[in-house]
């Protein structure tokens, strides 16, 4: 061997230093340069065989790189979705509530004088008994009339009527203490529930009412119509079942209009 | 093969839809809340498809819903992103929806509807 320069350490150096040994003319008669030539040569197949091969795994990677981002962005677009459709079935859900909560108060409301009506004063009513039965607490009816109500009517046509009739809704519920419940039981008649209150009490509040009612003036003229109620009051007792004390209220409101009207009769 | 067009009853839960071949326009009225909502669609949405498929004109659709569920809810965004579709193709295609005056909530749920869809989509009151 004439070449005596140390190996170089890089792939190229490498590559051009084995070529140098193979031409120099020095080593034509060495018995082992065909098998260094042997060696080169495969050398050179087996890395063309390796970069075909990283090169075709590079592509599979980027093909399944590929696939993840399109599932991922098919992903995030449904999950955008699916959130949209319960936006909106939400916003739906949220107007059903409201709806319900419209129809609730329309059914529980006097559509004439905006006053709880007699559904709502029953619900109001068996809630009292209830704590009434468990806590021994007190509660008083008055079953109110409005007296000769049918001479409003005839005189100022049923329209003027109606009115007067929400003025004297108005009346008696801003002599109401706010856990007071003033309904409209029917045509003139209300009911007023006292809850905590003894007879007494309640007795002041029906007069509170009525002299209330005394005030109230046509709406058009600003005449006062001096209106007089009849009033049957009466406490609950014991454990009777409420109907009995509605039932004692309106026979004790009976008694005060067959007694000349205008007057709070307590059974 | 010439298109036919298309009627579909109202109902206490399910709203009224006509679908004009001719004209090109499919109008729905109503409430939706059918029991099953897939099958109660699934002809609406045939027709659409076929409709995009084989004839060139516009498509509009008048809608006059009021309430849905959930499901009739998907099953009218499938639809407008079937319009999306052929909008982004160059087909002509609109939604005019119509609401009560009474009834304001139905502008903001349709204005979410709206949302990410580049076809014109108009919301007015029926009074207008």
């Amino acid at each position: 061997m004439s070449n005596h320069q140390p190996i170089p350490e890089d792939d190229a150096g490498q590559d051009a230093w084995l070529e140098t040994l193979i031409v120099d003319p020095a080593n034509s008669n060495n018995p082992l340069l065909p098998a260094l030539q042997l060696l080169c040569r495969r050398d050179r197949e087996h890395k063309k065989r390796l970069n075909r091969l990283l090169r075709i795994s590079d592509g599979y990677y980027a093909l399944a790189r590929a696939e993840t981002d399109s599932l991922l962005k098919h992903s995030n677009q449904q999950i955008r979705r699916l959130e949209k459709i319960s936006r909106i079935s939400d916003r739906y859900q949220q107007s059903l509530l409201e709806w319900n909560e419209q129809l609730r108060r329309a059914a529980l409301r006097d559509p004439l004088t905006g006053l709880a009506n007699r559904r709502m004063m029953i619900e109001r009513i068996e809630e009292e008994q209830e704590r009434a039965r468990r806590r021994h607490t007190d509660f008083t009816l008055a079953m109110l009339d409005v007296d000769y109500f049918k001479q409003i009517n005839d005189t100022y046509g049923h329209e003027l009527g109606d009115r007067v009739l929400c003025s004297i809704a108005d009346a008696i519920n801003s002599n109401l203490r706010n856990y007071d419940l003033g309904a409209r039981w029917g045509g003139e008649e209300f009911m007023i529930l006292l809850p905590h209150t003894g007879l007494t009490e309640a007795r002041d509040i029906c007069a509170r009412v009525q002299k209330a009612l005394a005030g109230v003036k046509l709406a058009q003229t600003g005449q006062t119509l001096n209106i007089t109620a009849s009033i049957g009051l009466t406490p609950y007792r014991g454990q009777e079942e409420y109907t009995q004390t509605i039932d004692r209220a309106d026979k004790a409101l009976l008694r005060a209009k067959r007694e000349g009207r205008d007057r709070i009769e307590v059974a | 093969m010439t298109m036919n067009s298309l009627n579909i009853e109202g109902s206490r839960s399910t709203p009224q839809i006509l679908c004009n071949a001719d004209t090109g326009v499919i109008s729905m009225r109503g409430d939706a809340y059918p029991e099953n909502s897939f099958e109660f669609f699934h002809g609406l949405i045939d027709w659409v498809a076929q409709y995009l498929v084989e004839t060139t004109h516009p498509l509009v659709l008048e809608l006059y819903l009021i309430y849905m569920n959930t499901s009739s809810v998907k099953a009218m965004m499938d639809i407008f992103d079937m319009l999306e579709d052929a909008h982004r193709q160059g087909r002509e295609v609109a939604v005019h929806w119509y609401y009560d005056p009474e009834n304001e909530r139905v502008v903001e749920l349709a204005e979410e509807f709206r949302e990410d869809l580049t076809f014109p989509f108009t919301i007015s009151s029926v009074d207008e």
